[in-house]
């Protein structure tokens, strides 16, 4: 999954993460998420310095997690997601939700709004979660 | 603050004398403005009486926001019982809404206010003389609302602030500097006031003036707290829709975003995929599924109390147990003998399936229901689990008795939160018949799970209170309220619970295990695994145990040791039958971490035969 990580983003890791629970999915698994969600998600994420780097999760096609913007990989961004690094890691940690994040300004989208609400359900699936 | 001192002098001087003349905080140009407003005002009060004088149909057509509160006002006064009170409200009232309308003839006011396309101020100003105070109350509502929207049209609303503030200064003869609307206003009121009584004070009303005068300064504590918040909560929304209004650019401005809007949409409409409308309904109608990732919640139909609407179990087939020469023991009774000695859970699954199967039902009918659901459960089979819980309350809440067992566990696994819910609010009324339960309590569970999460929490924090009070620690209530606290995520509650509940019960390993999953969940992988050994130390064929070992180690990025523990879990579910989809995935997603694509290509095969296929975990040490 080299190719999904950055230095210096801990976003990276998380996608790296999830990449491979898609990866991991059967293929009625994988049809299951590509039907609920059904959009291309792009996110523009600027690390503590300012800089930008971008990742393109396809929930609509393939179900993969690529590097770089949606537009060099082919496809067409329905929704792009501008946040920060550390906003990115405290929504995939459960610590914050996309509508929070939205209301105070720490996440920004462009395109179908809709789609960045589904957001939380997609991160929260990098993470396993443990059972009562 | 300013107003108060000014009531207090006012007070003062007017216990000292009946007789004032002249206040010394008025300048004398506003002073003779404010007076006469205030005689008008004050001779139709005493002319209409205290009684209720405005009615919401003798509002000019021409509403506003502020015409609409001053009836409202008038409806308020009609329900205050004491009519000095009410009285005294309506001075302050009226005093304050006409404060504006002393500002149009304040010169500071109007030159600064001249360039800004001020019309109806003149009509205003002429016809304050002319009416009567009814109709003049109304007037200077429609005449203040009337500049507020003209404010959204035409003027900077800064204008405004400007024109107010120096009209403040004016007022108190630079004395009070506060810009602050709250201030001003209350400034004003009591300065128009005070003008009320001066020019009253030589009459035949003195005494009942000042009557009055005194209820309305020893209410002005008490009574301004409702109504004035009221007034200023809408001032305040009326001001900042006129803030964030924009105002009409100018035509070429406008040509321009007409073009750049029409741009933006044509720029869309190529793209094609912005059926706004048919997203939004998607969108609404996938909202209350969103958060389920599970294929298995995702089309689920619900009860009004939000209990899942699930098939029937589904019994395994070629069940040895059902063989009638199999065994002369009754079913149900190894199957507890056998749950009791640690004996493989997917054996006393069988044996309670063969238990129901038979019609041995045990105690009320449900036993072997909840029993075998727990028993799936504990084997990491929650589909199964779930069923056989949901057929177990449905018999029990036939037969009437009360023992749920673990099925608002369950629910809350798959994030069924409301039903979690019924199920923790039921058992309560059935272990505590004498706990006062509200009846918003009952009826919150038809509604959102966030209402009856607080509603069914609340009802559980009175019970813990009363026994802890009475020095109990009752686990089963602590149990529950983890089971609360984890549903909302507030996992470090949840963790307090459930160890005050081991400190009762420290050999439940149920409990140890819950433990371990708050302390997983909330972000501490690393520290659950000791809450998990304790669960898996007292029960080792506990399925479930393992399988959290496995998803902890995998969050903690052990990768090969999770897939370890999920092929020792999958290995405990060695009966025949669907191995749990959850197993089989999470030991997918390890060997992907692995970076070996061709251990999980194999995990899809998901056999059935019961033996994972390439030896497993002696490949994996090989690898």
């Amino acid at each position: 999954m080299s190719d999904i990580k950055v230095e210096g983003y801990k976003t990276s890791v998380i996608l790296a993460t999830l990449g491979q629970v898609f990866e991991g999915y059967s293929d009625e698994e994988r049809a299951a998420q590509l039907k609920k969600n059904n959009g291309v998600f792009e996110f523009r994420v600027k690390d503590a310095a300012g800089k930008e780097a971008s990742w393109t999760i396809d929930l609509k096609k393939t179900g993969t997690v690529k590097k770089g913007e949606a537009k060099s990989l082919g496809l067409k961004p329905d929704v792009t997601i501008i946040l920060s690094d550390e906003t990115f890691v405290d929504l995939a940690d459960g610590k914050t939700t996309g509508q929070k994040a939205f209301m105070t300004g720490a996440l920004k989208t462009k395109g179908n709004m809709m789609l960045a609400t589904k957001l939380d359900g997609v991160l929260k699936s990098a993470k396993g979660r443990t059972k009562l | 603050m300013a107003d108060r001192s000014l009531q207090q002098d006012l007070r003062s001087i007017l216990v000292k004398s009946r007789s004032i003349i002249y206040h010394p905080h008025l300048t004398t140009a506003i002073a003779e403005h404010d007076m006469a407003m205030a005689r008008q005002f004050f001779d139709a009060q005493q002319a209409t009486g205290p009684g209720p004088s405005f009615s919401p149909s003798q509002v000019p057509p021409m509403q506003d926001l502020m015409s609409r509160q001053f009836a409202l006002t008038a409806a308020n006064r009609g329900a205050v019982p004491n009519l000095n009170d009410a009285w005294a409200d309506i001075q302050r009232t009226q005093a304050a809404h006409s404060l504006p309308h002393n500002a149009f003839t304040s010169t500071a006011w109007a030159s600064e206010f001249k360039p800004a396309a001020f019309t109806p101020g003149p009509t205003i100003q002429q016809s304050v003389p002319l009416v009567n105070s009814t109709q003049n109350s109304h007037l200077i509502g429609n005449g203040f609302g009337t500049m507020g929207s003209r404010f959204g049209l035409n003027a900077a609303p800064q204008a405004y602030l400007q024109g107010f503030d120096a009209h403040a200064d004016v007022k108190g003869k630079g004395k009070f500097q506060e810009t602050d609307f709250d201030a001003a206003f209350a400034q004003a009121a009591s300065s128009i006031t005070a003008a009320q009584i001066e020019i009253q004070s030589s009459g035949d009303a003195v005494d009942e003036l000042e009557k009055d005068l005194n209820n309305a300064r020893l209410d002005d504590v008490p009574a301004a707290t409702p109504e004035d918040l009221l007034g200023e909560a809408e001032f305040k929304s009326v001001w900042e829709q006129m803030q964030n209004s924009d105002m009409p650019p100018k035509p070429e401005e406008m040509a321009k975003w007409e073009a750049e809007f029409n741009q933006l949409m044509n720029a869309q409409r190529e793209e094609g995929e912005w059926e706004y409308s048919s997203s939004m309904q998607r969108a609404w109608d996938e909202g209350v599924a969103a958060d389920l990732d599970d294929s298995f919640t995702h089309n689920m139909k619900f009860d009004h109390e939000g209990l899942p609407i699930l098939d029937p179990y589904v019994f395994e087939q070629n069940n040895k147990y059902l063989d009638p020469s199999s065994s002369t023991q009754s079913p149900l009774a190894l199957a507890k003998q056998m749950l009791e000695h640690n004996a493989s859970l997917s054996e006393v699954a069988l044996l309670l399936e063969a238990a129901i199967q038979k019609g041995e039902l045990g105690e009320g009918g449900y036993e072997a229901w909840i029993l075998l659901g727990e028993t799936r459960n504990m084997d990491e089979r929650e589909e199964a689990g779930m069923k056989a819980l949901t057929e177990g309350v449905r018999s029990c809440r036939r037969s009437g008795c009360r023992r749920y067992g673990d099925a608002p566990i369950s629910y809350t696994n798959e994030s069924l939160d409301r039903a979690s819910h019924t199920m923790l609010m039921r058992w309560l009324c059935a272990r505590f018949p004498d706990v006062p339960v509200p009846p918003e309590a009952q009826s919150s569970l038809t509604r959102s799970s966030w209402h009856s999460h607080n509603v069914v929490t609340d009802a559980f924090l009175t019970v813990a209170r009363t026994q802890h009070a009475q020095g109990v620690i009752d686990p089963d209530v602590q149990l529950a309220l983890g089971v609360l606290f984890y549903t909302n995520g507030a996992y470090d509650r949840a963790k307090d619970c459930f160890e005050s509940a081991l400190s009762v019960r420290p050999t439940d390993y149920l409990l140890w295990n819950r433990l371990g999953s708050s302390l997983s969940n909330g972000n501490k992988p690393e520290e659950s695994l000791g809450a998990y050994r304790e669960a898996l130390m007292l029960r080792p064929t506990y399925t479930r145990a393992i399988y959290n070992v496995g998803v902890a180690c995998l969050n903690i990025g052990a990768h090969k040791e999770a897939a370890e523990h999920l092929l020792s879990a999958l290995s405990m579910q060695e009966t025949t039958g669907d191995k749990s989809k959850q197993l089989w995935q999470t030991l997918r997603r390890a060997f992907i971490a692995m970076d070996r694509k061709d251990l999980a290509d194999l995990t899809k095969r998901r056999p059935l035969s019961g033996r994972f296929p390439f030896g497993g975990v002696r490949v994996l040490n090989q690898s």
